[in-house]
């Protein structure tokens, strides 16, 4: 690690000073990938500005027929959440298996979808169940925030200070964690909107995506069946040692199903 | 044994409350920090090395290269091969010196150590020193390296072929083979691991100019082979080196040797006057501890009509990596030589080997060091006739087993085994299992779309017979009459604190509590093996008791004395020497405090004794449930039931069991040291690629003791520290065969991992 000035953030608007004035600052939540990235040397902030105990930041609850939860929220939080348990029970399931207790205790949602890891499981629910990213300037819409590996529509001094997530009807999430890392070689979050089914992959390509041919199939019948015809895309899967390609593709189908037969067998609304 | 105190490990609390004395939480006086400079390339020549702005850096106090490696001399590593090969040629032992010179030969051989006055200022420094490399061809595996066009690593190793060895009778194996009725082919590998024990590698060198002498603290398996390879490094003699090893947090083989490190470490600590310390990350571990497997063996069986083996022989191709340790090259010969017969009667054997040397971390002992791989050829190549002249697999070893008349059986290359029952072990494994009831499982599991296979293995061992001719403990009484017991054994993590306690306090008949083990303490002149091939129960934990014995002997004149009796007349029982009558009696503790301000104290002891090979052995079975849809495994049951002599302490071997099959399985479906041939890069360098088990992974286990003692030390024990790895890689790997094989599938290498069981299944569904 090199050396770095840690300031304390007492306020939203303390925290955007702190970033206007040392442009060579990172922001720090809850430090999952932020601090390992500085252990191995591989970042040299001048400055780590600690918005996690930001007020501005918390809170968990439904407002206007939509889930709020406040960026700086605990995966534990949300997976222990009476309220995500009761209007989204999918994502509290999600968040209970990020990681290990000790991700789950540090980790945040905002962290997460800032950093936007391909691997994470976040941004699969947030891209299914249609998100809107609150920051300090603006609403993003989910299709637009994500663009790609680690890349997203944030731009420098924006922070992100809320979600706010459409309640489905039904939904459910898959993962395949990868033998090693644990990170979802392929996770598959589905969703049974008022308006249409939406499925979300992450963890097999180099970013989250629609698997829009499974979302139709759906749509026209919510079964895991519905899917047997369908082949997902091989062009942007991942491959390395651990799996190729097409292992990906298959990854991906299969937990969608997976999902799919849960979210039959689940009996919310 | 039946006594309370060996039901729970008395290290447990201290070690798992943090509680733990580990080299890196050791801090000396003055001491500096180091870090190391490490090739980021498989192979290539230095042609240039500026360390000039490094040594200016802010805290630095030197920065050391190959140069001060040669000219201190520590270029020879020791080397514990004891025979010459197939020529009469002893084997080609390239230099090494600590930090690398003119070339680097894989990625993390150590370049420069820079020493500053904090880890983070000698960290700041590396990244000053400036390397100009002219990069060569790299080779990554046995097979290219000897390739006629391949790359050369040292000049005085042609062809990266460092030694050729065979064992056996070729002759007799070549006309059994010609009137067999039957031939069984296979080739196996077994993959190169990175042992990767939790407390990384650590190590603090201090120098006294006064006597010209070194302390060493570092984890260990042992202070004297430890220091004998520290001599022979350095040409120092071994009474100027003490080794000074507390808690150690695993180690698998892996730590039974002297490291460069080491010795740039104590380079630096001379030539500076202070003490230096350095603790490895865990990426550096991938790059610079020693690897372990890594074979290629290709194994043929001859068999008559009815499925009796009449010859067997064996092809090893033992990958080394790029330079040889001290255990791997002798560990990856004797042991599969001495066990190529398995638990099987074939009348002739054969087998030859290759030792090459390739562009990846150099390769040693680790967990069986030799045993898990031949079992796994063995085992594999039985099941795989078995499977060829539809004989139950069972049966067809029943058939093969040496029978047990045949003991002390003197197998056709260099073993004599002691007595075992090969076929009560297997009666009893395949009876928890349900062997016969299986069938119907796998069907249920068809049922709902699962592939369900059993698999077994019998196997044995050979404990390792020991560097040191013998094993010496001392037993010495404090103040107040407790006991202290001192090997040179070192535990790290087999429970010694507890077992050899409970051995000594059963001897004796006293009390758990009074006795503490002393290892490694380098104030005292003991001699004795590492712990190490699964030996220290049978080594240091029989001289235990026979120390144990000897205090009783020696005790009795002087309790006679006490008791005013003749020593004839004094019987010792319970912790205390009585009269014949009953009438007089005094307690060992009694004794020993009344003679406290005596030095020595008489009651002292020293025993030893010459303890060689044991011979564990046993039978796994292994059942495990696939799920083609994802190829994800499950093991569904498992059941071991081992012969490891008389046991100490149930709990302590079933942790071993425990954490054995563990690690068999994680090699079995997972792990694996990856380089990327092209480059020569390691693509497994964290956790984030490496997988390790979880201990998940087995959640279901039997331990069965079968003991036969061992009449060839003074406990019973025959050892089991290593069963576990032995005999899980062939029954994990031979139920994952009888699985796969309905779906079409012949032979499959570990590891059996889930994509690779996914596409081998749609190929097979494609045909």
């Amino acid at each position: 690690m090199f050396e770095f000035n840690y300031i304390k953030a007492n306020s939203l608007n303390d925290a955007l000073k702190s970033v206007t004035e040392h442009p060579e600052a990172k922001l720090l939540a809850g430090g999952m990938t932020l601090i390992p990235t500085l252990k191995q040397r591989l970042a040299q902030p001048s400055h780590l500005i600690d918005i996690g105990g930001l007020q501005e930041l918390t809170g968990i609850a439904v407002t206007g027929g939509e889930l709020v939860v406040g960026a700086a929220a605990k995966h534990f939080d949300v997976a222990t959440s009476a309220i995500v348990t009761q209007a989204i029970p999918a994502l509290a399931a999600l968040a209970d298996k990020i990681g290990d207790p000790q991700v789950r205790n540090r980790g945040t949602l905002g962290g997460s979808v800032a950093n936007n890891d391909p691997a994470a499981d976040y941004p699969a629910a947030v891209l299914a169940l249609d998100a809107v990213i609150v920051t300090n300037r603006r609403e993003i819409k989910a299709a637009d925030y994500f663009q790609g590996m680690f890349a997203t529509a944030l731009e420098d001094g924006e922070i992100i200070l809320r979600l706010r997530f459409a309640i489905p009807r039904r939904a459910a999430y898959e993962k395949f964690a990868h033998p090693a890392s644990g990170y979802a070689m392929a996770g598959v979050f589905v969703a049974d909107m008022k308006d249409g089914v939406r499925v979300a992959v992450t963890g097999a390509a180099s970013g989250v995506f629609r698997w829009t041919e499974a979302e139709q199939a759906l749509a026209q019948k919510m079964s895991g069946e519905a899917l047997d015809g369908l082949v997902v895309d091989l062009t942007n899967m991942n491959e390395d040692i651990h799996a190729t390609r097409e292992y990906r593709a298959n990854l991906a189908k299969v937990m969608a199903k997976r999902a799919v037969q849960k979210l039959v067998s689940s009996t919310q609304h | 044994m039946t006594h309370d105190h060996a039901v729970n490990r008395r290290e447990d609390l201290r070690l798992i409350t943090g509680r733990g004395q580990y080299t890196a939480d050791r801090v000396l006086p003055r001491q500096l920090y180091a870090c190391f400079l490490r090739s980021d390339r498989a192979h290539a020549e230095i042609t240039s090395i500026d360390v000039t702005a490094a040594l200016g850096g802010p805290g630095v106090v030197a920065v050391l290269t190959g140069a001060d490696a040669v000219a201190a001399g520590y270029t020879q590593f020791p080397n514990l091969m004891s025979f010459t090969g197939r020529t009469g040629a002893s084997i080609l032992k390239p230099d090494r010196p600590v930090l690398a010179t003119d070339k680097v030969r894989y990625v993390g051989e150590a370049i420069a150590m820079v020493v500053a006055e904090s880890a983070q200022a000698a960290q700041d420094a590396l990244d000053a020193i400036v390397i100009e490399y002219r990069d060569l061809p790299a080779v990554v595996t046995a097979h290219d390296a000897l390739d006629a066009d391949a790359g050369q690593l040292h000049a005085n190793v042609p062809g990266n072929l460092c030694f050729e060895w065979e064992t056996g009778d070729s002759d007799a194996v070549h006309q059994a083979f010609a009137k067999a009725a039957h031939v069984t082919r296979l080739k196996v590998l077994t993959t190169r691991v990175a042992p990767s024990p939790m407390e990384p590698r650590a190590c603090i060198v201090s120098y006294d100019a006064a006597s010209d002498s070194y302390d060493i603290y570092t984890p260990s398996q042992g202070m004297v082979m430890l220091r004998r390879q520290f001599a022979t490094l350095t040409g120092l003699p071994e009474s100027k080196l003490r080794i000074h090893t507390y808690d150690v947090g695993g180690s698998f083989g892996q730590r039974s040797a002297v490291y460069p490190e080491h010795g740039t470490q104590m380079i630096a600590a001379k030539k500076l006057g202070r003490p230096v310390k350095w603790v490895s990350t865990r990426a550096e571990g991938f790059m610079s501890d020693a690897h372990g497997r890594g074979l290629e063996i290709a194994g043929e069986l001859a068999l008559d009509s009815n499925g009796k083996f009449l010859a067997a022989r064996y092809d090893f191709l033992c990958d080394m990596g790029a330079y040889l340790t001290p255990t791997g090259s002798v560990s990856h010969l004797r042991n599969p030589a001495t066990l190529m017969t398995g638990v099987y009667k074939i009348p002739a054997l054969y087998g030859s080997f290759k030792v090459v040397l390739t562009n990846t971390v150099p390769i040693a002992a680790y967990r069986g060091a030799g045993r898990p791989d031949i079992a796994y050829a063995v085992e594999r190549l039985v099941d795989r006739a078995a499977d060829e002249m539809k004989i139950d697999r069972s049966e067809i070893r029943r058939r093969n087993f040496i029978p047990p008349d045949a003991f002390p059986y003197k197998t056709p290359t260099v073993g004599v085994y002691e007595p075992s029952d090969f076929a009560g072990c297997l009666d009893e494994a395949l009876k928890v299992a349900n062997w016969t009831g299986f069938e119907p499982r796998r069907a249920e599991a068809a049922k709902r779309g699962k592939l369900r296979g059993v698999g077994l293995s019998t196997i044995i061992e050979a404990t390792g017979a020991g560097v040191f001719p013998k094993d010496q403990v001392a037993i010495e009484f404090d103040a107040d009459g407790k006991i202290g017991v001192y090997t040179v054994s070192m535990s790290s993590g087999q429970g010694h604190e507890t077992t050899f306690a409970s051995v000594v306090a059963d001897t004796l008949g006293v009390p758990f509590a009074s006795v503490t083990l002393h290892e490694c303490d380098p104030a005292k002149d003991l001699t004795g093996n590492h712990t190490g091939g699964s030996r220290s129960m049978a080594g240091a934990g029989s001289v235990c008791k026979l120390a144990a014995e000897k205090v009783i002997e020696h005790a009795r004149p002087i309790a006679a004395e006490a008791l005013e009796l003749e020593p004839s007349q004094v019987d010792y029982a319970e912790g205390a020497f009585r009269s014949r009558d009953g009438e007089k009696s005094i307690s060992l503790e009694e004794l020993a405090r009344r003679l406290a301000k005596r030095h020595p104290h008489p009651m002292n002891v020293v025993a030893e004794a010459t303890v060689g090979s044991t011979w564990p052995n046993g039978c796994h079975v292994a059942e495990v449930e696939i799920d083609p849809e994802t190829g994800v495994t499950r093991i569904a049951g498992y059941v071991a039931v081992d012969d490891c002599g008389v046991v100490i302490n149930h709990q302590i071997v079933e942790g071993q069991v425990h954490g054995g099959v563990t690690q068999g399985a994680g090699q079995i479906f997972g792990e694996q040291v990856v380089y990327d041939p092209a480059s020569g890069q390691l693509l497994t360098g964290s956790f984030s690629d490496y997988y390790m088990p979880r201990a998940g992974i087995l959640r279901d286990i039997h331990v069965g003791d079968h003991p036969l003692p061992s009449k060839l030390n003074a406990l019973g024990a025959k050892g089991v520290g290593e069963s576990g790895c032995t005999a899980s890689l062939p029954a994990l790997a031979n139920a994952m065969s009888d699985a796969l094989r309905p779906a079409g599938i012949g032979h499959m290498d570990m590891p059996f991992t889930p994509s690779k069981v996914w596409h081998a299944l749609q190929t097979a569904k494609s045909r």
